[in-house]
């Protein structure tokens, strides 16, 4: 392994994981706009799956469907996280669906989805 | 491992689209980006040798990106 | 207060590096790393024997971890029936409605493809018994290659998008759901998924320990057709989950394309 490789299995992946992230959290705190909310929360999940999977990887390592001349444990990639994650990926377009559905009555019952619209409406 | 420097390079190309993302000004235009971002999403859970949460993300996306869409007809589309 | 969190954040990701990665997060392609030896050793090894499925995360999903994607399905049956809930009020009909002058000029009757040359209800009609045929397959080989219940499921609700998408009145739905129906079709996804664990409770066995389904099986037939028959529930729910939330969002769905009445709202 060069010196590059290490530097990138220790720290690299894991500190543009933990970017991609902190963008997402940014993103949710200072767009005004609901819609560009919701998109980075999907984009936030889709770090933390990342960090999930990293963990699961393994050297010399194939995928976890079964070849008839290897048994070993140490000849597969980590099965457990991909089935953990496979359900929760399938869960975040559930809460997509919801929070769009809150989306569209926001929408009806003020007139915008922009925050600062929405508090001024308030304290008129 | 090869696989490292192609993650890298993946990973970087997410944060950009990321960028595009947070500072767009049309929503259908994020919308489109978002899509693409899934795209992207799908062949790194390939590279990463996770094949089925890679199938599980390339019709999820499709999806999601359809109620973004349906959605947008119902709000406005240009954001401050 | 917007701005001082943001340079919160940024300050949280230059620190990240120096403090974080020291030791307590794994190398990556660590074999001997905590995450891949206690358990994950044991189902990779013991998988093929104990749950007949050559796909490793099938049989850890659908055997060794089945009451945990029990209550994932009821989860999504449950983000169904809020977004039913949410949007279950009556909109203003004035709101919905607004008449789009330029939208009828360029299309004198509504419905009629804008487009002559590409036929969208030929190609859909060609498309769809495909995609229905793609998901039958991906859903009956779930535990011999890649896929399963959730995919199958999501592919079937694609094909009922695509069937939305043809013009209305030209043809026959290949399969028509509203509001209730689609919602009570998911139900019953997530009743069969609990109705497996019913039965092998009535075998004499635990939760969804399929060794005791009662319908006399040897060992690997029983472990295949209790993967199958909760993998069938999956496929069910997802679908139904899929159309619950694409036809509450749609019903709406309003027609403002003009750029008058948009600039007349705004």
């Amino acid at each position: 392994m060069t010196s590059l490789e290490t530097f990138l299995a220790a720290k690299g992946i894991y500190f543009l994981t933990f970017l991609l992230l902190f963008l997402g959290l940014y993103g949710m705190i200072t767009c005004g706009n609901y819609m560009k909310k919701l998109i980075c929360m999907n984009i936030m999940q889709v770090a933390v799956i990342f960090i999930f999977l990293c963990l699961a990887q393994k050297d010399g390592g194939t995928i976890p469907v079964l070849f008839s001349n290897l048994r070993n444990a140490e000849d597969y990639i980590n099965p457990l996280p991909h089935a953990l994650m496979l359900t929760a990926i399938v869960v975040s377009m559930g809460t997509t669906g919801v929070g769009l559905a809150l989306l569209t009555r926001i929408k009806e019952k003020y007139g915008s989805i922009e925050e600062d619209e929405i508090i001024e409406r308030e304290n008129k | 491992m090869p696989s490292l420097f192609l993650e890298a390079v993946l990973l970087l190309i997410l944060i950009g689209i990321t960028l595009t993302i947070i500072f767009g000004k049309d929503l259908l235009t994020v919308t489109i980006v978002y899509c693409s971002f899934s795209f992207v999403t799908m062949f790194l859970y390939i590279v990463m040798g996770a094949p089925d949460v890679a199938f599980t993300e390339a019709v999820i996306g499709v999806v999601s990106t359809i109620y973004f869409i349906m959605t947008l007809k119902t709000i406005r589309r240009h954001t401050k | 207060m917007r701005k001082v969190l943001a340079i919160i954040t940024l300050v949280i990701i230059l620190l990240i590096p120096t403090f974080l990665f020291d030791g307590i997060m794994p190398s990556i392609g660590d074999p001997n790393s905590a995450p891949n030896t206690h358990v994950s050793d044991y189902y990779i090894e013991n998988s093929v024997e104990m749950t007949n499925s050559p796909n490793m995360v099938t049989g850890i999903l659908a055997d060794f971890r089945g009451f945990d994607t029990m209550f994932e399905t009821t989860v999504m049956f449950l983000a169904g029936l809020g977004a039913v809930l949410i949007l279950s009020n009556r909109p203003n009909i004035k709101k919905r409605f607004i008449i789009p002058r330029n939208y009828i000029k360029q299309r004198p009757n509504i419905g009629a493809p804008r487009y002559k040359t590409i036929n969208k209800d030929v190609m859909i009609t060609l498309f769809e018994p495909l995609m229905m045929i793609y998901a039958a397959y991906v859903y009956f080989h779930g535990e011999i290659s890649l896929g399963g219940g959730f995919q199958a499921g999501a592919v079937l609700g694609l094909a009922y998008i695509i069937d939305v998408m043809i013009v209305p009145g030209r043809r026959k739905k290949l399969f028509a759901l509203d509001k209730g129906n689609a919602l009570s079709i998911g139900g019953i996804g997530t009743f069969i998924y609990a109705l497996t664990g019913i039965l092998t409770m009535t075998g004499g066995g635990l939760c969804l320990e399929y060794d005791k389904l009662p319908f006399g099986l040897s060992h690997a037939e029983s472990h295949s057709a209790g993967i199958l028959m909760i993998e069938l529930g999956v496929t069910i729910c997802v679908m139904a989950t899929i159309i619950t939330i694409l036809n509450a969002i749609m019903g709406r769905v309003r027609f403002d394309d003009d750029p008058i009445k948009r600039r007349e709202d705004a």
